[in-house]
């Protein structure tokens, strides 16, 4: 467990550099929202969560992740392109001339299922295959990225309560509960705390960690498979937005922005700097 | 002619029971819409029918998810609302992403008449067909509704099956083929109708009256867009003046359908549109369709009024 921990945490900086160079290049891409989710996304494809086969990526049999806050694409994309679902090179055209994806996250894409952007989408999808598995008694899993500001969107809560009533337990959300939205923080916004409570009502069992611990996250997600539960199961991961790069944290203004001039030297600074106080 | 008391949505409800009896991948997910037809699914083929409340948005990602395990789906509901209050989740699931659902509307045009604008749908056509890879087929009869259900499993892109709620007259036979995207009623020289959906049955009518005042006047069924341009062209090249007729909004919808063909194709024909004014707007206007038609303007007679000063005009 410890070994697989720190491969994890050696991982997540990888992954957050190469993220970070890649937006650089394009000047563009959704950094911090990318940021706050990573250490998820890396625990799923490098933790033994998710079954997948990049060499195959319509293997029927694969787990899903549809990434619901396809804003976070730059996350996905990297650790796709690492995994080898496509060459390394196409990060270097990340939304640029020829680039073969963009600042959304592309259903063309090998590995990356469905088109998002527009939020409140894949929550459903991932419901509606998480539906078709159960009707064919497959026994794949379901697992859903969503942004915590996703939740504002009614068509979450439609499907929630659609998934919530028919039992879907082969339906992992997790909230990527960043408290930060696209000009302010959410509590500033509409409270949409309390999380569990709402997510409870609507049929769904609940947890709450913290979404940068590795051990927290394994420990969840190693037991998903054994359905001990009868409802779909919403993992509400407290993150932060920005993180790993202190000078975007706790600031709505670095929404959707890649950091340019004298801030990509910071940035960077600040990335290794968090990678040694991992280390240490 | 087979005589007719059943309506679009029981004719293509029935027929897909009977396929879905056959093919286990058939859903239908309906947001709480019935039909004889449905019944008998949700009590025999309980796996294969979702009802997931009045959430039209979800029922359309559902949708999607499922379509993505290797169903074929179905998604139902009142026309309006399974159009236009998931219109975002039509464009990215349906045309973005080029997923092979069906969505089933029912009560096209004013359908549910006395139940006033919220329940009529005449902006459909000209937003759906705006947006790539969605085919609208706009359904004229049973007999069409029937072959539509049919097509609609084989199709490898999304549909929207646009169903009047009222019982109509049959135009078809078992024999017609569908596959063109339009039917030539009467065949005609100098002047064409095209009509579509439930005005053609009315449209049948009038070019029957004027022909006997020696109009020789045609009539083109077209009920599938993007319009089979080919085909059109090739029917009408010859004729002087074209007459289209919608219940519908004119502004983008079926008539400037049209319009947009024989332009880009140069063709020099006089184009009369009769559809519904965007100046007279939505109506509060109750009695049945027709005191709604009159309304418009697109009542039968209101409609020869207007055909025979276009066509008296040089």
């Amino acid at each position: 467990m410890e070994d697989l921990i720190r491969r994890l945490e050696k991982k997540s900086f990888q992954i957050r550099n190469e993220m970070l160079d890649m937006c650089i290049k394009a000047g563009t891409g959704h950094v911090t929202s990318s940021l706050s989710c990573i250490d998820i996304i890396v625990t799923l494809y490098y933790g033994n969560i998710l079954r997948y086969d990049p060499k195959n990526p319509n293997w029927k049999e694969r787990d899903r992740f549809i990434l619901s806050k396809g804003q976070a694409s730059p996350a996905l994309y990297t650790v796709l392109a690492d995994i080898g679902y496509f060459e390394k090179e196409n990060l270097d055209i990340f939304a640029q001339k020829n680039g073969k994806f963009g600042v959304h996250l592309q259903h063309d894409v090998p590995g990356a299922e469905i088109t998002s952007g527009s939020l409140g989408h894949g929550f459903g999808i991932a419901a509606g295959i998480a539906l078709g598995a159960k009707i064919d008694r497959d026994l794949y899993l379901v697992f859903t990225l969503l942004g915590d500001g996703e939740c504002y969107e009614g068509s979450i809560w439609e499907t929630a309560m659609f998934a919530g009533y028919n039992r879907l337990n082969n339906l992992i959300a997790i909230i990527d509960r960043n408290y930060l939205c696209v000009t302010d923080f959410t509590e500033n916004l509409i409270e949409l705390e309390p999380m569990e409570d709402k997510w409870k009502s609507f049929g769904w069992e609940t947890v709450r960690l913290d979404g940068h611990s590795f051990k927290d996250l394994l420990k969840v997600f190693s037991d998903v498979r054994s359905r001990k539960r009868a409802k779909p199961l919403v993992i509400i991961a407290d993150t932060i937005k920005g993180r790993g790069i202190e000078s975007l944290c706790f600031n709505p203004l670095w929404h959707g922005l890649a950091p340019k001039d004298d801030m990509v030297d910071v940035c960077k600074l600040e990335l290794e700097r968090y990678r040694r106080y991992g280390e240490e | 002619m087979e005589k007719n008391n059943k309506t679009q949505r029981d004719a293509f409800w029935d027929r897909i029971y009977e396929i879905a009896k056959i093919n286990r991948d058939i859903i239908i997910i309906s947001a709480d819409m019935g039909a004889p037809a449905l019944d008998k699914i949700r009590r025999e083929l309980p796996s294969q029918f979702i009802n997931v409340g009045i959430a039209e948005q979800n029922a359309i990602t559902l949708a999607a998810g499922l379509t993505m395990t290797g169903k074929k789906v179905f998604a139902y509901a009142i026309a309006p609302f399974i159009t236009l209050r998931c219109l975002e989740q039509i464009r990215v699931e349906c045309s973005i992403m080029n997923l092979p659902i069906t969505i089933v509307g029912v009560g096209g045009g004013f359908g549910y008449e006395d139940s006033g604008p919220t329940h009529h749908i005449i902006e459909d056509i000209a937003i759906l067909r705006s947006m790539p890879n969605i085919m609208i087929n706009n359904i004229t009869d049973i007999v069409m509704a029937r072959a539509f259900a049919d097509i609609s499993c084989s199709l490898r892109q999304p549909n929207y099956i646009r169903l009047d709620r009222q019982v109509l007259p049959i135009i078809y036979t078992e024999e017609n083929n569908f596959d063109k995207g339009l039917s030539v009623i009467r065949k005609g020289k100098d002047f064409y109708i095209i009509s579509t959906g439930c005005m053609t049955s009315i449209a049948k009518d009038i070019s029957e009256e004027l022909s006997k005042e020696q109009k020789n006047i045609g009539l083109i069924d077209l009920y599938t867009l993007p319009i089979n341009e080919n085909e059109l062209i090739e029917t009408i090249k010859e004729a002087k003046k074209v007459i289209t007729i919608e219940e519908h909004f004119l502004p983008g919808g079926f008539g400037s359908a049209i319009c947009e063909v024989l332009m880009d194709n140069n063709i020099n024909i006089s184009v009369k549109r009769i559809g519904l004014s965007p100046k007279i707007g939505y109506s509060y206007v109750y009695g049945g369709r027709d005191e709604i038609r009159k309304h418009y303007g697109t009542d039968k007679a209101s409609m020869i009024k207007q055909i025979k000063g276009f066509l008296n005009e040089y």
